[in-house]
């Protein structure tokens, strides 16, 4: 009995061009992931289960910092590729797709051809308006300002600052410049606007300053990097943590840049 | 300065922390169903976090930690009522949780140090407290979240 149940679940062989194809699509969808913000092992679990789902007996994973490797395998045949993740942004909605992709792979046996359009369309998915974004992202710092103990004026400046940053930053992001210059002109951006007020005699305070420049913190590499280093994949999160600190660093030296152009005092 | 732990001051904390929760989870591009349970997990963490300030006299750091476990759990449970990624609600929870006072106060402080004479010591302390009371809050983020995952997802390392 237990010997023909495990007859039932043994799953047949692929052919080299079916495995390939199954690979490919695994691959793509670790590399969406890791380029949307996701954590080395949550990248592997979701490799592996699609990898099986489509009929591979088992898969191997390689996150590394800028790139993922797989190698699917199914009776003697196997197949290895690797695919580089450049730029590590941040997009929930692709997260939240692959995981959904994932469970339907697993359950309703959803087919290869099924499984590659899915992907084709995640990597199309629209990001959210930019002036909306720009917009929330301000009322988002003005409430970092008041919980900061600032006033309404403060808000009023933290508002103008981080929203018009931000969407300084999207433009800039859709340039394509380096991530650490686009920190630092973000940052000297955010602050020049929240210091202004400040240089002109207005107000005595340094809230708005301090608060307009937190929509760059860079919260998913930090939070990544922590999973990453308790979960035993030490690279990937000596790497995240790094890039974490440098971005940070990247914002105290735009604030800076801001100071010395309006020549404010050092307090 | 400590605030008096009255019912406004927390209710009050709790609106500007989902307002700062959102503000971030739609920077994420966080999909739309699941931003009201980004928002409250975004405003449990911080307030859990105050409380222990405000009326348990709790160091900054550990209420830090306790407020990131807070939201760690509530992500891993909200991720499986949901069907979503327990990241999506975590990270845009965490961020009202970054010392951004510290970090401030940690800068100026190295900014100050070039004009000092090496034999003062007060503005080298200043800066050193300031960054470290920084990174041991951030650890206290990543640390307090990364944790309740390992309890929740667990997993035989063995091949077949």
């Amino acid at each position: 009995m237990e010997h023909d149940q495990q007859h039932m679940t043994e799953k047949s062989v692929l052919s080299r061009e079916a495995l390939r194809d199954v690979n490919e699509i695994a691959l793509w969808a670790g590399a969406q992931m890791m380029a949307s913000g996701a954590e080395t092992d949550r990248i592997e679990e979701t490799v592996h289960h699609i990898g099986t789902g489509l009929g591979a007996k088992w898969l191997d994973i390689l996150v590394s910092p800028n790139a993922v490797v797989v190698t699917s395998s199914s009776g003697d045949e196997f197949r290895t590729r690797l695919r580089r993740v450049p730029v590590l942004g941040v997009n929930m909605r692709v997260l939240d797709r692959i995981n959904a992709l994932s469970r339907q792979i697993t359950t309703s046996g959803m087919d290869r051809a099924e499984a590659r359009e899915e992907l084709l369309q995640i990597s199309h998915l629209p990001h959210n308006n930019p002036f909306l974004v720009a917009a929330l992202v301000g009322v988002a710092c003005a409430a970092f300002a008041r919980l900061f103990g600032g006033g309404a004026a403060d808000m009023g400046i933290t508002f103008l600052g981080a929203a018009i940053a931000q969407y300084v930053r999207y433009l800039l992001n859709q340039g394509h410049f380096n991530p650490f210059l686009i920190t630092i002109v973000t940052a000297m951006v955010a602050s020049i606007i929240a210091l202004a007020p400040r240089s002109l005699g207005l107000t005595t305070s340094y809230t708005a300053f301090l608060s307009s420049v937190l929509l760059l913190i860079p919260g998913v590499h930090l939070i990544n990097a922590a999973e990453d280093l308790l979960k035993g994949h030490l690279v990937t999160g000596f790497v995240r943590g790094m890039l974490g600190a440098l971005l940070t660093g990247c914002i105290a030296l735009g604030m800076m840049i801001a100071m010395w152009l309006l020549q404010s005092p050092v307090i | 300065m400590i605030p008096s732990p009255t019912l406004e001051f927390f209710l009050e904390d709790i609106f500007w922390a989902g307002l700062a929760t959102l503000g971030f989870a739609v920077l994420f591009n966080v999909p739309r169903r699941l931003l009201p349970a980004c928002v409250l997990c975004g405003a449990a963490g911080h307030v859990l976090r105050q409380i222990l300030v405000v009326i348990f006299g709790t160091s900054l750091e550990a209420a830090t930690f306790g407020g990131a476990i807070l939201v760690g759990v509530m992500g891993e449970l909200l991720a499986r009522q949901q069907h979503a990624p327990a990241i999506i609600f975590q990270v845009a929870a965490a961020i009202p949780l970054v010392p951004g006072a510290f970090a401030y106060q940690g800068m100026l402080a190295i900014i100050r140090l070039p004009a000092v004479e090496t034999s003062v010591i007060g503005p080298f302390a200043e800066a050193g407290v300031y960054i470290i009371r920084t990174g041991l809050i951030l650890a206290a983020i990543g640390g307090g979240i990364a944790i309740p995952s390992q309890l929740f997802r667990r997993r035989k390392p063995t091949r077949d």
